[in-house]
């Protein structure tokens, strides 16, 4: 054969930090197109690693169903009839309506720290507006954990490299919950990064998760006993003497751990005494040891008394703030007037928010970065209630559910177009920030949310202290470079931004979190989880659980991730419900038969897929679908189970308690077939030569 | 000397996360796996994660392998091909000719790990995502069969760069491969297996717990795995189909 030269190409190739979510990436720029996502390798919690959601962000510049320009409503609310407008246009009738509207605006956005967090309060303030924040509601509880628990308002991370055994309690840590791609790092380090100790990984949940499926052993639990278990460990540490009585009841006060024998608790909780007593030994004996605990054991209306139990373990241990343990996060290094990482909205705030909204309080809602009517279930009627505001306003690069309520949207740049500075939560450990910068110029006619909101105010005759956004962002570096510490060394303001756009970062391995307090600072009561639904009427558990690929949703526009397989049922493009096979028997279902899910807030159809490591009484839907639009590669694609959700809330934080519903499930006679990765190709287990070899130690 | 590309997965380190599945679809332009590829049995994934069920529950587990192409040096699909389209470079990667290919498909049918994949249909994109292709990487047409190719693109690109460098060596670690770059637990490690002081050789040579899927048919993969470690395994055989 004749051997080519190398294919030649006309073009450059420019490589360019930015940042994403927890992680520093560096994309790949041809022509002025943004090709391909690789993670920073000096960025600290990432180092070079990316996940599936990172790579795909390239999706959301050019997607086809984009916003591309400005967008004035034409038809009712809801109806997705639009016309095109000018951005002078729009901007001030923005500018107008924040003027007219002063006292009665609402502002809706995430959880924002850094300077796009400074620009909204500043807004605020300037135009005597409200401000509440959206964030998936079992992130509420876990902040409400780690403070009462740890002390903090940033969430810690973990030092898998040196941990010897690890439990995690429904925290899907590799693939979904807070910092996968951090933890997935340190648990290949965890497993195989240590000459003569392979970390042991047991997990305690009631649906095996793509993280559990990794576990060395999985113990399948009755939702919502995460704490009940975790109050039995600690009575057997104590009793076997295995760990200090005195810490254990600082660690525990107001909880007597003698009603919390293994015996007591395991028919409750859906496992063996044995079990239990074996758990707690391991993790007594296996030290540094570290328990976590999140996602579904902070859904239920116990979550808070979940979370805290199992965090508290580390207590026993000794593995707060130590190597192998739970690592504190220190604060970001703002200023006091640049707001760091706190806690959305809960549910039952949220309710008081609907009410206003319905009493006609606010003539003017804006919302940025944050689908609420989408993410919150429908029992709350947000979405209703935006009907009735005067006028909503939307910053969106998408026709999500919420933006699809608009009377104006306002297209932003997306992740690849913007600027920003982001103090990752959970942060490395030590001190970090992401510089991120537009890596492209914007793909459409889109503008930056800050820069919107800064000529809204100057509209309406406020002034916020930067002309642009990026000032703003320019302005937190120049305060990073005024502590003179930290990786980047430059002799000018000018010099010190273009080390930090370099480098992608700031970041300070000296500067920890202070040393961890001893105990919890706030006890919390044990709780048993309550559920919607008379069990002889609903006889399953619904559990709803976040995406793999798509979250909670936020993410279901890209056509990478709805064609992803999910990990343990290698579904894509689809919702589905997981049954036990003897479940599947009892009700004569298979996988393909579509059932339907009948709970006391409402029922919607959903094809089955027999999962052999499904809890026989537990039906598990994956969250991500059910969008009514949100582009072509969302729209009308499944269900959302939080629209069969009963509004019950967590006893202590008002969050959302979204795995607190029981459920029916009924057949339909009907069938489809549900497109999924299994089956592609032939693949199987070889009689004397399997694909996978499994060996049960190293040696 | 030219190197000799390969491989080595560690399933003790995989944890089925996929950023390799998406990673490689953004580096080669594979066309997007719609829900109608799906039901056709047709998704492209050049390298894709199964997923094996072991024992029963609650004794059960879920085990992840990646699987890209094997790379094999007697590779049963070269042979067969009627037009030589496919072709071992001397740096030992299994490529494919695309403006060769006749869509004989017997490749396909002689590879065991059924990582070729045949375009049934012309690639499409919508007009605006055809911004993000990789301009190093032809789109294949309908008709054509495509696999992994190690990222050719990136090899060809470092090579390049060295000769201009004054026809210095690689350095290892200067060509990776886009599923061993995204991977978050560095489970996939890349490199030129004569290197004795590359990682992959290192890790090659020294490791106990090496295997290659298929060994048995003597294909000689470059693609070797670690084998998964579970301290509590339950007994063979009882494994279902991915």
């Amino acid at each position: 054969p004749v051997l080519n030269p190398v294919d030649l190409v006309f073009g450059r190739d420019n490589w360019y930090a930015t940042a994403a979510g927890e992680c520093g990436l560096i994309v790949r720029v041809f022509e002025g197109r943004a090709k391909k996502v690789e993670g920073n390798p000096d960025f600290p919690t990432n180092l070079g690693a990316s996940d599936a959601r990172a790579q795909a962000l390239v999706q959301e510049v050019y997607h086809p169903d984009r916003i591309a320009q400005p967008l004035r409503l034409s038809g009712a609310r809801g109806s997705g009839e639009y016309q095109n407008a000018s951005w002078e246009d729009v901007l001030t009738e923005l500018g107008n309506d924040v003027n007219g509207a002063r006292g009665a605006t609402l502002v809706i956005t995430p959880p924002l720290s850094g300077p796009m967090g400074q620009v909204v309060n500043e807004f605020v303030q300037a135009v005597d507006a409200e401000h509440v924040t959206y964030e998936p509601e079992d992130r509420i509880v876990l902040r409400e954990a780690v403070r009462r628990v740890f002390g903090t308002d940033t969430l810690p991370t973990l030092d898998l490299a040196n941990t010897n055994f690890l439990v995690s309690f429904s925290a899907d840590f590799l693939h979904t919950w807070i910092s996968p791609v951090q933890f997935s790092r340190q648990y290949g380090e965890f497993r195989q990064g240590r000459e003569d100790v392979r970390g042991t990984y047991w997990h305690v949940s009631s649906r095996m998760d793509g993280s559990a499926a990794n576990a060395d052993r999985w113990l399948p639990i009755t939702p919502g006993t995460e704490g009940l278990v975790a109050l039995a460990m600690a009575q057997v540490m104590v009793s076997e003497g295995l760990v200090d009585r005195a810490v254990a009841e600082q660690v525990y006060s107001g909880i007597s751990l003698d009603q919390y024998a293994p015996d007591a608790v395991a028919e409750t909780a859906g496992i063996s005494a044995e079990q239990i007593t074996e758990l707690a030994r391991r993790f007594a004996e296996g030290q540094p040891s570290v328990a976590i605990a999140g996602s579904l054991a902070a859904a239920h209306t116990n979550g808070l008394f979940n979370l805290t139990a199992v965090f508290a373990l580390n207590y026993l241990v000794g593995s707060v703030g130590q190597e192998g343990g739970i690592i504190l996060n220190p604060p970001p290094p703002f200023e006091s007037d640049v707001p760091g990482p706190s806690s959305g909205l809960p549910y039952s705030d949220w309710s008081g928010v609907v009410n206003d909204l319905n009493s006609g309080r606010y003539q003017l809602v804006i919302v940025y970065g944050v689908d609420p009517v989408y993410g919150l279930p429908e029992a709350l009627g947000l979405r209703e209630a935006l009907a009735n505001a005067g006028k909503v306003v939307a910053l969106s690069s998408f026709l999500d559910d919420t933006t699809l309520q608009a009377d104006l949207i306002l297209p932003v740049h997306t992740t690849l177009e913007s600027w920003g500075l982001i103090a990752p939560d959970p942060g490395p450990g030590f001190q970090a920030v992401a510089l991120q910068q537009p890596v492209v110029n914007p793909f459409v006619d889109s503008r930056a949310a800050g820069d919107i909101l800064i000529e809204a105010a100057t509209a309406a005759g406020a002034s916020l202290p930067w002309p642009t956004y990026e000032d703003a962002v320019r302005a937190a570096v120049d305060s990073l470079r005024q502590l003179n510490r930290g990786n980047i060394d430059a002799p000018d303001a000018k010099q010190y931004f273009v080390m930090a756009q370099a480098q992608g970062g700031w970041w300070d391995t000296s500067e920890t979190a202070e040393s961890a307090p001893d105990a919890p600072e706030t006890p919390t009561p044990a709780a048993q989880p309550e559920y919607a639904g008379d069990p002889g009427q609903f006889p399953l558990y619904l559990l709803p659980f976040p995406s793999n690929s798509l979250g909670y949703g936020e993410t279901a526009n890209l056509p990478w991730l709805q064609a992803l397989p999910d990990p343990m049922t290698s579904a894509v493009w689809s919702s589905w419900v997981e049954l036990n096979p003897t479940t599947a028997d009892r009700l004569g279902v298979d996988t393909g038969d579509v059932v339907r899910l009948v709970t006391p807030r409402g029922s919607a159809e959903v094809p089955v897929y027999v999962n052999p490591a499904a809890h026989p009484d537990v039906a598990a839907v994956p969250m991500g679908q059910g969008h009514t639009d949100f582009g072509r590669y969302a729209k009308g694609r499944g269900i959302n189970p939080l629209d069969l959700v009963e509004p019950a809330t967590e006893s202590e934080t008002g969050a959302l308690a979204w795995a607190g519903t029981r459920v029916r499930v009924e057949t339909t006679g009907r069938k489809v077939r549900l497109p999924r990765f299994e089956g592609q190709v032939p693949a199987f287990q070889l009689e004397g030569a399997p694909i996978i070899e499994v060996i049960p130690s190293e040696h | 000397m030219s190197p000799r590309w390969g491989m080595v997965i560690d399933l003790d380190r995989c944890t089925g996360c996929q950023a390799c599945v998406v990673a490689c679809q953004a580096e080669n332009n594979i066309p997007i796996n719609t829900e109608a590829v799906y039901l056709q049995h047709r998704a492209i994934e050049w390298i894709r994660v199964e997923r094996y069920w072991d024992g029963e529950y609650p004794n059960i587990k879920a085990r992840y392998i990646p699987v890209p192409c094997m790379h094999c040096s007697e590779a049963p699909c070269e042979p067969v091909c009627p037009v030589y389209a496919t072709y071992h470079t001397p740096e030992g990667i299994n490529m494919q000719v695309y403006n060769r290919c006749i869509g004989t498909r017997y490749c396909a049918v002689n590879c065991h790990w059924h990582v070729r994949f045949f375009n049934f249909w012309e690639p499409k994109w919508p007009e605006s995502l055809q911004n993000q292709l990789n301009p190093n990487v032809s789109v294949r047409s309908r008709g054509v069969m495509e696999k992994c190719t190690f990222c050719i693109q990136r090899i060809n690109n470092a090579e390049q760069n060295a000769r201009l460098d004054g026809g210095r060596p690689l350095r290892d670690g200067e060509v990776n491969t886009a599923c061993a770059q995204a991977c978050p637990t560095r489970a996939i490690v890349f490199g030129d297996l004569d290197d004795p002081e590359s990682q992959v050789a290192q890790i090659a040579n020294t490791t106990t717990r090496g295997y290659k899927v298929l060994a048995e048919l003597g294909t000689n993969p470059s693609v070797l795995y670690l084998k998964k470690i579970d301290p509590e395994a339950p007994a063979h055989g009882g494994a279902e189909s991915a």
